[in-house]
């Protein structure tokens, strides 16, 4: 066989050239982020309080049978939020760049500072997310890529989780897309979570984070040991639930707190948009009183 | 056709080549090559001449026209509804702001004629509403909101010099136009490169930027919320305006807004309003202000 040096040389630099131009169109995202958001502060804590949420009946169902108390099951105490709690969540967390050997970045790092959720790894150097029958996770499967001068996350590969911390459930098919856009030392954060069981409509969530030297200080491995936190409840065999009865009561949460009527606290696609505020005028009662629950 | 002397030349190559190994000749000229891709890398200081002026219209990296509806998915009872009074949770009101507020009735404002108080700039693209977005001329992005009728009017400013460079003033100047509920507004496209490479100074082939940063003053004091949160007549707003397109097709528009004020404020009020572009401007429907709806 013929051999051309100069062209395998000629191929080489073109290809190492193409590669370094890829690799350095980048931002640096590295660092310690903190949630700077005033918006959705608490988050979404109310029993039955989907306003808003693109909620479909079976989600809908799901979440108003929710109990807070699932979080006390032994079982459940060391599970994590879904990747989605990024967005809905508390914390931000600290960017690190993965290298390979040569020192290119082919992915990011995104390390919660608590025991809510687990890391998210995104990887940028091109690799495709497993096959939907691989297994799913809490952390899930991310792969991004730069656009302009945001990156453009995608989480794949889910398990059963919750995309409401009030209870709307996430099924294995939730689907996760994010924008991080640096502005030097804030950081726009946009993200579309998508869930063909339980939502009937993309749920876009927006936050603002920014740089903090001190704001993921206590970053390190978390242990999760759980314990009987609840008698009666943790005993492995019973699931909190809130039983027929309760769920008109659990229901009436936002109605006899806030005013929302039901039609608007339940959720659904048609919450999101500015159009409900009609449906909404004949039937909102203006709390009288001074609100005594999350109050300044 | 090649000279004697290239022929030997090419002949000393295959030597080479064929001793040293093809494969680490490549692997060699790949460091090689590695290096100079990267020295923009470590280029320090200001890159290139000072930006002249431009059209930002035609410089837009990208395009924003067109109708949007706001999506409510966030604060939905604070934002769809009138919450009630007393209730100012998720804004970082201080004691004075909290006094005013509690103090506040929407009957006195309405018969003075202030309905547009809540409709400010400060939080006009907080409001469950249209948008539709038009360049009024190459420099000014012209913003309409159906609900409460108002208009901002972006106006771009050359992009800041890069990262190194000296800092360029991004204020309105000043006029002798009093005080609006819309203030004046000033935008600019970030400099390329901006953000930092991987903490170093940005490199030639550095992403373009796809959002652009918004400032605004000369604002007439106003309502944070409809159940009378303030804010004060020397409020300030800075934003970062930006599109994402999903590969459905969807275009999201994301605002990420700080309202600064000293006077009602124990620290900028952060929030964010997420905006879907729609085909037409078929459900586009003008309401006048209200204080009670």
């Amino acid at each position: 066989m013929k051999r051309r040096p100069f062209a395998q040389v000629a191929l080489a630099c073109l290809g190492t050239v193409l590669y370094s131009s890829a690799a350095l169109a980048q931002v640096d995202l590295t660092g310690d982020w903190a949630l700077a958001s005033d918006q959705s502060k608490p988050f979404q804590v109310f029993p039955t309080d989907f306003a808003g949420v693109p909620v479909n009946t079976q989600g809908r169902e799901a979440g108003v049978a929710h109990s807070e108390e699932q979080s006390e099951e032994l079982y459940r105490q060391c599970e994590p939020w879904s990747q989605s709690y990024i967005l809905n969540g508390p914390f931000a967390g600290r960017f690190e760049a993965i290298r390979d050997v040569y020192g290119t970045v082919v992915g990011w790092r995104l390390s919660p500072p608590a025991y809510d959720r687990l890391p998210n790894t995104i990887w940028i150097d091109g690799r495709t997310p497993p096959s939907n029958n691989a297994l799913h996770t809490y952390a899930g499967f991310t792969t991004g890529h730069w656009v302009g001068s945001t990156l453009v996350t995608s989480t794949v590969n889910l398990t059963d989780s919750f995309i409401t911390s009030n209870g709307v459930p996430a099924s294995d098919q939730e689907t996760l897309r994010i924008f991080y856009t640096r502005h030097g030392s804030e950081m726009s954060v946009s993200g579309i979570v998508r869930d063909p069981v339980y939502l009937d409509a993309p749920w876009p969530v927006a936050r603002t984070w920014e740089l903090q030297l001190t704001a993921n200080a206590s970053l390190q491995p978390h242990y999760c040991q759980p314990a009987e936190i609840v008698s009666g409840l943790s005993d492995g065999y019973h699931t909190a639930v809130v039983l027929p009865d309760q769920m008109r009561e659990q229901m009436m949460y936002m109605p006899r707190h806030y005013g929302i009527p039901l039609d608007g606290a339940l959720g659904g696609t048609q919450t999101m948009y500015p159009e409900f505020q009609k449906e909404l005028a004949g039937s909102y009662k203006r709390p009288s009183t001074y609100c005594t629950e999350i109050c300044r | 056709m090649a000279s004697g002397d290239d022929d030997v030349n090419i002949s000393r190559m295959r030597v080479v080549a064929g001793r040293f190994g093809a494969t680490r000749l490549v692997g060699l000229a790949g460091l090689i090559s590695l290096l100079f891709a990267s020295a923009p890398l470590w280029a320090q200081g200001p890159r290139g001449p000072s930006p002249k002026p431009i059209a930002a219209e035609n410089e837009a990296p990208i395009d924003l026209t067109g109708y949007w509806v706001s999506l409510i998915t966030q604060d939905w009872r604070f934002r769809m509804v009138v919450p009630g009074d007393g209730e100012y949770a998720a804004v970082p009101i201080n004691s004075k702001g909290k006094q005013t507020a509690d103090a506040w009735r929407a009957a006195p404002d309405e018969a003075a004629g202030k309905q547009c108080e809540a409709y400010g700039a400060a939080v006009l693209m907080r409001n469950p509403e249209r948008l539709h977005i038009t360049w009024q001329d190459a420099n000014t992005l012209r913003v309409d909101a159906d609900k409460g009728m108002q208009t901002r009017l972006l106006h771009f400013l050359p992009p800041p010099p890069p990262p190194g460079g000296p800092p360029a003033p991004f204020r309105a100047p000043h006029t002798n136009a009093p005080p609006s509920w819309q203030g004046q507004s000033v935008a600019r496209w970030p400099s390329v490169g901006a953000g930092g490479g991987l903490g170093r100074a940005p490199a030639a082939n550095a992403p373009r930027p796809d959002s652009f940063e918004v400032m605004t003053d000369d604002m007439l004091p106003g309502l944070l919320r409809k159940n009378g949160v303030p804010y004060g007549s020397d409020t300030t707003m800075h934003e970062w305006w930006q599109v994402y397109t999903e590969s459905t097709g969807e275009r999201w528009l994301t605002i990420n807004t700080e309202v600064y004020d000293q006077e009602y404020l124990q620290k900028p009020y952060i929030y964010e309003s997420i905006f879907l572009k729609e085909p037409d401007g078929s459900k586009w429907g003008p309401t006048p202000c209200s204080l009670t709806s």
